[in-house]
C-alpha cells in the first residue's frame, strides 16, 4: 500500500465558544499506487477536512498518514527552506488558486526554480510542455489569471501541481466549479494524466456521476467517517449502507426523466451539527432502517462481500 | 394546449448593456401555458437569469430590455408601469432565489416577514397569522410557532429555502419563477425541496419557470425545456424530446458528456472543445460553430433561428436528425 | 517585462482619470516646489530675521504675506514652516510604515501568540486620541524635530499595523497560498512573493493619508508649544502665535492656516485619487 491513512481525527476548537467541531472522526483507508480513490459525500462530511490533512496542510488531531512509507509534512508550520512533497493538491475554486498577480508561466516556472528540478535554461521549455501537457497553448503563459476562463486556470492549477512531479495528486472537487460542458474536457484530461504519469489520485466530490467515472475505489463519508467502502461497481450498482443508496437515488440524473414520483423517494431530515453528533451511529436520526440499538452502538466498518465494507449492523449481506 | 392563450409569453426579447451597449441576450421567444413548468438550462453567461429576471423587471443596474415584450396575461410587463408590475411580484408571480440567505432580510424576524409579503398586497386580517403559519407548515418547516420567532441565520441552507417557498407561495401565485434554488444545496436536500416543489405545484396547478444549470435536476420536474447558450435559445421542447432525441449538437454534446449512473461502462466522456462564447462577440453566425463537430461554411456566416413547435424547436441550420 | 511596464502605466493612466487625484497631485507638487526653495534658501527674506522696524505690516510688494510682531516675513516662514512640517511628517509616516507594515505582516502571517501581542499592543496605542498620547510621548522624550517626528511615528505605528494585517490574514487563507505551502515553498518566499503584493496598495494610500494627519498632528504639537520651538518657524507654531495678533493683523493667522489646509486638502486627495487608481474592482468598472 502506497497510501496509508490511518486512524485520522481532526477536532476544531471555536475559541469564542469553546465549542469543539469534530470534522473527522476516525478515518482509516488504504490505496495502491496508481489507483484513484473517489471520496464522496455531502457538505460537513469531513471530504475537503480529509484533503487538507492528507496533503499535510492541517495537522491531525489523532492518527498519521503515510506516502510511500514516509509521514507527509507538516504543511501548517513555517519552514525557512523549501521542502519539497510528492503529494500535491488540486482545489476547487480555479478563481483563488491561483496568484492573480502572478502571470501564468511564472506560477509554473515558480515551483520548479524552487525545487530546481530542471537546469535553469531549460525551465522555459519545461513550462511549456507542461501547458501543451494539459492542453494550453505555451503563448498563454504571460497571461494573469483573470483574463482566462475558469476551465484554463483548472489546467493551469493542474500543470503546476505536476510541476513539482507529484505522485499523489488529490483533487477536491476540480470540476464542480467549472461550467458543465468544459467539465467532461478537464476529466479526461485527469484521465489521461494519471496512465501517463502513473499518479495516484484522491478525487474528492459530491458528484456521484462524476466520482462513478473516474474512481477505482470509492469511500462515502458521513459526518467525519467513512460509511461504506469499496470498489466502484459494488458503491454505485450495490450499495449496502442505506446513506449511500439514498445518496445514489437524489443523483440529478437524466437518465430517468418526466417522472415526479422518483423526486418523492428521499432521505429526510438534514444533516446534524458536527459540533453536537447524534450518539451511536451518526446516521441513526435519518436512517430509514434504524432500529433501537442504533443510537447506542457506534457501528464499525464490517466486510460484507470480499474488499466490500459497511459500517451498519443492519445491513445483511 | 397550444390553442389557448399563454400565461406568459415572451417575444423576441433583446437585453443589452445600457454603457457601451453589448447585447447580453438576443430574440428570445417562448411561453408558459397556464399550469405548466418550463425548465430553462444553460451554463453561466447564457443568459438564463437575465430571462428571468426580465419578466418582473428585476433587471440590474446598466442592463436593459432593449427589444421584444414580455406578456402576462395579455398585460405587456415591459411596457406596464411600475406600480402594476409591483402589483404582480409576490401575488400573481412570485420569484425564489438561489441564494436565500440574501434573500431574507437577516435582522427580520421569519414571521414577520412573512406577514410583510402580505401586508403588501392586502390588509392584514385576524387571519393573516394563521395563513403564514399554514404556509410554512405546507413546506415542512417543524415547530411553526418557533419558527415564526427565528431570524433567518438560525435555519439551515435547506430550511431556509423552505421559508422562501413558503413565502413565494404565500399569495398564491399564478407562476414561479425559480433562478437555481437548490445548486447551492446539497444533493439529498436538493431532493426534497424539489419534491416539495413538484408537489405544490401540482397541488396548487401552478406554472413554473425554472433557471438551472443542471439537465439532471430538471429532468423529473418539468414538462418543457428551453436550452440557452450565449444569449439564445437553441433548443427547446418536450423533456422527452430534449433528453431522448436532442437537436441541438450543443444540447447533444452537452447530455452525452454527463456521466450518468445508469450507463454501466465507463467510456470516455463526450466533450465540447472550447468555451462558450461571449453573446455581445458573436455577430453573424451560430454562437455554436467555434466548438460544434457539424459546423459548415453557412453557420458562420448567418444566424440560425428557431424553428418548430412547442413540442420540438431548434435553431440549428445541421440539427443532429432522427436517432 | 514589457507587461509590467503596462501595468505601471495603466495605474498612471487611472490615476489621472480622476479629478480629486490630479487637484491632489498638483497641489503636492506645488508644496514639494515651495519646500525645496525653502530648504535651499530660495526664499525673498530670511524666516529668521527680525526687523523692528516693519512690525506687523501688512501684505504689500515687499512682504507678500505681511510680516509679524517681530517684524519677520511671514511668507518666507510659512514656507519654511511647511518644509519643516513636511520634513517631520515624512520622517514620521516613514517609521510608523516601517515599523507598522512589518509588525503587520509578521503578527499576520505568523499569528499565534506574536500576533495576540501586536494587535493588543496596538489597540492599546488606539485606546488614546492621537493628539493627546503625542503630547505625552513628546513631554516625555524633548522637543527636538526628531523627538516629535519619533513621537507622531509611535502614534500612527498602529493604523499601518492594521491595514498591513488585514490583507495577510484575506491573502493566507486564499487557494493559492496553501497551494505555495503544499508545494513546499519556503515562508520568506511565500511572505515575499504572494502575500506582500497584497499590502501594497492600501499601504501607499494609508502613506498618504497619515501624511496629511501627521502634519496636523506636528501643527497641534506646536500650537501646543512642545514641537518645534521658537525661533524657528512651523505652520502650527505660527497659527499659535497669531491667536492674540489675528484681530488686528489677519495676516498673521490667514497664510499659515491656509497653508495647513492646502497641505492637509493637497494630501487627502491624493489619496482619494490612489485609492481609486490602485482599486480593481473600479478600475474594471
Amino acid at each position: 500500500m502506497s497510501l496509508v491513512i490511518s486512524n485520522i481525527e481532526k477536532q476544531y476548537k471555536i475559541l469564542a465558544t469553546g465549542t469543539v467541531i469534530n470534522a473527522l472522526n476516525g478515518i482509516s483507508v488504504t490505496l495502491r499506487k496508481g489507483q484513484t480513490l473517489g471520496i464522496v459525500g455531502e457538505s460537513g462530511c469531513g471530504k475537503s477536512t480529509l484533503a487538507r490533512v492528507v496533503s499535510g496542510l492541517e495537522k491531525p488531531t489523532i492518527g498519521t498518514v503515510t506516502w510511500a512509507n514516509e509521514k507527509i509534512k507538516d504543511k501548517a508550520k513555517n519552514h525557512w527552506r523549501p521542502h519539497h512533497s510528492k503529494v500535491q493538491l488540486v482545489f476547487q475554486d480555479p478563481y483563488s488558486s491561483l496568484n492573480p498577480r502572478q502571470q501564468l508561466g511564472e506560477s509554473i516556472a515558480e515551483a520548479l526554480r524552487v525545487h530546481k528540478l530542471v537546469t535553469k535554461d531549460k525551465i522555459e521549455t519545461r513550462v511549456d510542455e507542461l501547458l501543451s501537457i494539459v492542453g494550453l497553448t505555451p503563448d498563454l503563459k504571460h497571461r494573469y489569471p483573470p483574463q482566462l476562463s475558469g476551465g484554463q486556470r483548472q489546467r493551469v492549477s493542474i500543470a503546476r501541481a505536476l510541476a513539482s512531479e507529484p505522485e499523489l495528486l488529490i483533487l477536491d472537487e476540480p470540476v464542480s466549479a467549472l461550467d458543465v460542458s468544459v467539465r467532461a474536457e478537464v476529466m479526461n484530461l485527469l484521465i489521461d494524466l494519471r496512465s501517463k504519469f502513473g499518479l495516484t489520485y484522491i478525487f474528492i466530490s459530491h458528484d456521484l456521476g462524476m466520482i462513478r467515472y473516474i474512481s477505482d475505489v470509492i469511500a462515502v463519508m458521513y459526518l467525519g467517517k467513512i460509511v461504506e467502502y469499496g470498489n466502484w461497481e459494488q458503491i454505485i450498482e450495490r450499495p449496502m449502507h442505506p446513506y449511500t443508496q439514498a445518496l445514489i437515488a437524489a443523483m440529478p440524473d437524466h437518465s430517468i426523466i418526466g417522472n415526479p414520483e422518483t423526486l418523492a423517494k428521499t432521505l429526510q431530515g438534514e444533516v446534524p451539527d458536527p459540533a453536537n453528533l447524534p450518539t451511536g451511529c451518526a446516521f441513526h436520526v435519518r436512517c430509514s432502517i434504524a432500529v433501537g440499538a442504533c443510537s447506542e452502538r457506534v457501528p464499525v466498518l464490517l466486510e460484507m462481500s470480499p474488499e466490500h465494507l459497511v459500517a451498519c449492523p443492519e445491513v445483511k449481506s | 394546449m397550444s390553442q389557448l392563450k399563454p400565461l406568459l409569453l415572451v417575444e423576441n426579447l433583446g437585453i443589452s448593456t445600457v454603457q457601451d451597449p453589448r447585447t447580453l441576450i438576443n430574440d428570445v421567444t417562448f411561453e408558459i401555458h397556464a399550469g405548466e413548468a418550463v425548465g430553462v438550462v444553460g451554463e453561466s453567461g447564457s443568459g438564463k437569469t437575465l430571462t428571468s429576471l426580465s419578466i418582473l423587471g428585476l433587471l440590474p443596474r446598466g442592463v436593459a430590455v432593449t427589444a421584444g415584450s414580455v406578456n402576462y396575461n395579455g398585460m405587456n410587463l415591459t411596457t406596464a408601469s411600475p406600480q402594476q408590475i409591483r402589483e404582480l411580484r409576490g401575488s400573481a408571480i412570485s420569484m425564489v432565489y438561489q441564494d436565500p440567505m440574501t434573500a431574507l432580510n437577516p435582522v427580520m424576524k421569519i414571521g414577520k416577514q412573512l406577514l410583510e409579503v402580505i401586508e403588501s398586497h392586502e390588509k392584514l386580517d385576524a387571519n393573516s397569522d394563521q395563513r403564514v403559519r399554514d404556509a410554512l407548515k405546507e413546506v415542512g418547516i417543524p415547530d411553526v410557532a418557533r419558527a415564526m420567532q427565528s431570524y433567518p441565520h438560525e435555519f439551515s441552507g435547506g430550511m431556509r429555502q423552505r421559508v422562501m417557498i413558503a413565502m413565494a407561495l404565500l399569495l398564491s401565485p399564478k407562476l414561479l419563477i425559480a433562478d437555481e434554488p437548490t445548486t447551492a444545496l446539497d444533493v439529498t436536500i436538493q431532493q426534497q425541496i424539489l419534491s416539495l416543489v413538484a408537489e405544490q405545484r401540482q397541488k396548487r396547478n401552478m406554472s413554473m419557470l425554472w433557471i438551472t444549470h443542471d439537465l439532471g435536476v430538471v429532468a423529473n420536474l418539468v414538462d418543457r425545456l428551453i436550452v440557452m447558450y450565449a444569449g439564445r435559445i437553441v433548443e427547446s421542447g418536450t423533456v422527452k424530446e430534449i433528453f431522448t432525441n436532442p437537436q441541438h449538437p450543443y444540447t447533444a454534446g452537452l447530455l452525452s458528456s454527463l456521466p450518468t449512473t445508469a450507463d454501466k461502462s465507463r467510456k470516455r466522456l463526450t466533450s465540447i472543445a472550447g468555451v462558450p462564447q461571449k453573446p455581445w462577440l458573436v455577430g453573424q453566425s451560430c454562437a455554436f460553430a467555434p466548438r460544434c463537430f457539424k459546423v459548415q461554411p453557412e453557420c458562420r456566416t448567418q444566424i440560425p433561428h428557431l424553428v418548430g413547435n412547442l413540442e420540438k424547436s431548434v435553431a440549428c441550420f445541421h440539427p443532429m436528425g432522427a436517432l | 517585462m514589457r507587461r509590467k511596464d503596462k501595468i505601471v502605466k495603466g495605474g498612471l493612466h487611472y490615476y489621472l482619470q480622476s479629478t480629486s487625484g490630479i487637484i491632489g497631485a498638483i497641489l503636492l507638487l506645488f508644496m514639494v516646489v515651495a519646500s525645496l526653495c525653502a530648504a535651499f534658501g530660495w526664499l525673498p527674506h530670511n524666516p529668521l530675521d527680525q526687523n523692528v522696524d516693519e512690525v506687523l505690516k501688512g501684505p504689500s510688494g515687499k512682504y507678500w504675506f505681511g510680516t509679524d510682531q517681530f517684524g519677520r516675513d511671514i511668507f518666507s516662514r510659512t514656507f519654511d514652516g511647511m518644509r519643516r512640517s513636511l520634513t517631520i511628517s515624512i520622517v514620521a509616516v516613514s517609521i510608523a510604515t516601517l515599523v507598522g507594515v512589518t509588525l503587520g505582516i509578521l503578527g499576520g502571517y505568523l499569528g499565534k501568540w506574536f500576533d495576540l501581542l501586536i494587535t493588543r499592543l496596538s489597540d492599546a496605542v488606539f485606546a488614546f486620541p492621537a493628539i493627546l498620547l503625542a503630547l505625552a510621548i513628546v513631554s516625555s522624550l524633548g522637543n527636538s524635530w526628531v523627538d516629535t517626528a519619533l513621537s507622531i511615528a509611535i502614534v500612527y505605528t498602529p493604523i499601518f499595523i492594521r491595514v498591513a494585517r488585514g490583507p495577510v490574514l484575506t491573502a493566507k487563507e486564499m487557494d493559492y497560498i496553501k497551494v505555495s505551502r503544499i508545494l513546499g515553498y519556503s515562508s520568506p518566499r511565500i511572505l515575499i512573493k504572494h502575500i506582500l503584493p497584497n499590502v501594497t496598495a492600501p499601504i501607499v494610500v494609508q502613506i498618504a493619508l497619515s501624511l496629511s494627519w501627521a502634519i496636523l498632528t506636528e501643527s497641534g504639537l506646536s500650537f501646543l508649544g512642545l514641537g518645534t520651538q521658537p525661533p524657528d518657524a512651523s505652520l502650527g507654531l505660527m497659527v499659535a502665535d497669531a491667536q492674540s495678533l489675528a484681530a488686528f493683523a489677519w495676516w498673521t493667522l490667514a497664510f499659515p492656516s491656509l497653508f495647513i489646509t492646502i497641505v492637509v486638502v493637497g494630501l487627502n486627495l491624493v489619496g482619494d485619487g490612489l485609492r481609486d487608481a490602485m482599486d480593481p474592482a473600479r478600475r474594471n468598472s
